[in-house]
């Protein structure tokens, strides 16, 4: 475990500083649509925050984790072999890392600000204060010993933060999502749009809190009756195809995955339980 | 096809038959149109304009101007052009011909070049062409949107029915809000005299705060810009992820980017969670995903009576021809010239009323369309 928590701390801390940055993006719009007069509020927010907390920042992790970890790699030689050390060695690192990301996204890449929280100096600054932050929550992660409920609990919040993307969805654009299962919502009567709105909603929501619950207690339960219903849609969907013939769909593939995950958290909790 | 019997049996030929049939069937149904390629190898080329049956004029991004015969295919290169950014989506944009061209050759070039702040943005030249050369060459507009990289530059053009211009001016990329403010020129549509002077009836003339040469306002990478016969202006833009619009376009209307979109950011985000707000117009229609919508006509002639009073609009990333009818409050749309499969940049129509799409890219090709 001693090696593994490195890698898991870097994913970790880049996990908690995209939570950290995708809320800049987010409120600079929110008050610049407010400065023009639209009609901000709590509903209209938290759908601008969540949605970009589930869509860019899926995309920036990719990014993070890569500066991050270079960083961090470079921040841990420089502890090793100088007398420069501790918490802020490895903030300053995290804070680099994301204002070069951000930097040579734009310089090397895109010619332009992709991230609208960036485009102001108050942006950049803040920008860096996440990386810095960042970087400080991963030397309080490396600095203590892990075992592998570490793993299990990253895991987890992950899974839950994949999960996040459907569940926003159906909350905000249920037509979208709708059409994502080949339902033209309009096209359905008042009792179908409510059936299908609340139970594909609760579906996802309430597997993205299972796996939520099971990082937060470690009780393998609910990390197994997300499984149970992953794996139960995958069943059925097979059933719908050759028995009901639906036409074929490979979508029971992701429902195996996505039963598998979980199943392998769950029965990781068991075993070492056990041990 | 006798000698098939001697390796498979009767059943076996029978099923062969209909498939090979059904295959040919298939390859000449698929398209209503055949294609002949009438110029090759242009580079980055991106707008043309027919000086007659036979004749094109055209622009490369790089900057260079060429009359091209369809005939002969010969080429000859325009001298004493402006100099011009090429870079990005920057370079040389558009050429459209003065209503009066027969008789006072003038032409205009929409282009990106850097101002005396060393800041790319958007010019408006008009000039006349003699002898394969560029001559009382003047700037009648320069776009108030200064930007660091030449991105969403708009560049279209269209001769109103009064003799005014109209130019779209792209919002920048980085600069979108801006397209909400009336101070300068990211996201808006201007209309100009071909003298670059403000016409008097202009929506925003006299009003405090805002350039009068703005018509309307709230765009974001205008490319499509066809006024009709009867008089009425159509724009389509280019949205982020999913967006694109067609808009008619009215004096003085603000048309919302980046307030109310149908699209998200590139990188995901929410641009804005609303897609309509009263005071803001709403698109005619809109394409999600995106299509990345490059030209459009309308075309009014009948060499293809099918397509007879239709908008045609070219795509780069759906790679075909919208064609788009309007009724009242709803529209049809079909997709055409989809097998070609090749990102289509422009769309003319030559004066005998044939259909010539330019195709984009370093190895670009002008393609005439003919009914099969």
């Amino acid at each position: 475990m001693k090696i593994a928590k490195y890698p898991f701390a870097v994913l970790s801390a880049a996990l908690f500083t995209v939570m950290l940055i995708t809320p800049i993006s987010s409120v600079s719009n929110l008050i610049w649509l407010s400065s023009v007069d639209m009609p901000v509020n709590i509903s209209s927010s938290l759908e601008v925050l969540l949605f970009d907390f589930q869509r860019l920042g899926i995309v920036l992790y990719g990014v993070v984790i890569i500066g991050f970890a270079i960083a961090f790699s470079v921040a841990g030689l420089i502890s090793r072999f100088t007398d420069l050390g501790g918490k802020y060695l490895y903030a300053i690192a995290g804070s680099v890392a994301i204002g070069l990301a951000v930097f040579l996204m734009v310089e090397l890449l895109f010619k332009t600000e992709l991230l609208g929280g960036n485009r102001t100096i108050l942006g950049k600054g803040l920008h860096w204060l996440a990386g810095f932050i960042g970087g400080y929550f991963y030397y309080w992660l490396i600095s203590k010993e892990k075992n592998y409920t570490f793993i299990i609990r990253y895991l987890g919040i992950l899974y839950s933060y994949v999960l996040l993307g459907a569940v926003l969805d159906w909350i905000f654009t249920p037509s979208n999502a709708a059409s994502g299962f080949g339902f033209v919502l309009q096209e359905l009567s008042n009792e179908g749009q409510n059936a299908l709105i609340r139970d594909f909603t609760s579906f996802f929501f309430a597997t993205c809190v299972f796996s939520l619950l099971g990082a937060i207690t470690l009780n393998s339960a609910w990390f197994f009756s997300v499984a149970i219903i992953y794996f139960g849609a995958a069943i059925f969907n097979l059933i719908a195809i050759y028995v009901y013939g639906t036409g074929y769909n490979d979508i029971y593939i992701s429902e195996i995955l996505l039963a598998a995950w979980p199943a392998a958290l769950g029965i990781t909790l068991l075993l070492k339980n056990n041990e | 096809m006798l000698s098939l019997r001697r390796f498979i049996n009767k059943e076996g030929a029978m099923k062969l038959y209909k498939s090979i049939f059904i295959l040919i069937f298939s390859i000449f149904s698929y398209s209503s149109y055949q294609y002949e390629t009438v110029l090759d190898d242009l580079d980055d080329a991106w707008s043309f304009v027919f000086l007659s049956e036979d004749k094109i004029l055209y622009t490369e991004m790089s900057g260079k101007l060429k009359i091209a015969s369809l005939l002969d295919k010969s080429i000859t290169e325009i001298t004493n052009i402006p100099d011009v950014q090429y870079v990005s989506q920057g370079g040389l944009s558009e050429v459209i011909l003065d209503p009066n061209f027969n008789s006072n050759n003038k032409i205009y070039l929409s282009y990106s070049a850097k101002n005396t702040n060393n800041k790319s943005t958007l010019f408006l030249m008009s000039a006349e062409l003699q002898d394969n050369s560029l001559v009382n060459k003047k700037i009648i507009f320069e776009a108030i949107a200064p930007r660091r990289t030449a991105v969403h530059l708009g560049a279209k053009m269209a001769f109103m029915k009064d003799g005014t211009l109209l130019l779209s001016s792209g919002d920048g990329f980085d600069h979108r809000e801006k397209a909400q403010k009336l101070d300068n020129h990211f996201g808006k549509i201007v209309r100009i005299n071909v003298d670059g002077s403000i016409p008097e009836d202009n929506p925003f003339v006299g009003k405090e705060g805002a350039l009068e040469d703005i018509y309307s306002y709230g765009h974001r990478n205008m490319q499509g810009l066809v006024i009709t016969s009867s008089g009425d202006i159509y724009e389509h833009e280019h949205g982020p992820r999913g967006g694109d619009e067609m808009n008619l376009i009215q004096p003085s209307l603000n048309y919302g980017w980046p307030a109310i979109t149908y699209g998200i950011d590139y990188s995901g985000a929410v641009i804005s969670p609303f897609t309509e707000k009263e005071g803001m117009e709403q698109p005619l229609l809109y394409w999600t995903p995106s299509i990345a919508p490059s030209d459009m006509i309308f075309y009014e002639k009948d060499f293809y009576p099918e397509l007879t009073n239709s908008f045609l609009v070219t795509a780069l990333v759906s790679k075909d021809v919208k064609k788009i009818i309007f009724n009242n409050n709803s529209y049809t749309q079909e997709s055409l010239f989809g097998d070609l499969n090749s990102r289509l940049r422009n769309i003319q129509d030559s004066p005998s009323g044939l259909i010539y799409l330019l195709t984009d890219g370093p190895n670009g090709k002008l393609i005439k369309v003919l009914p099969k």
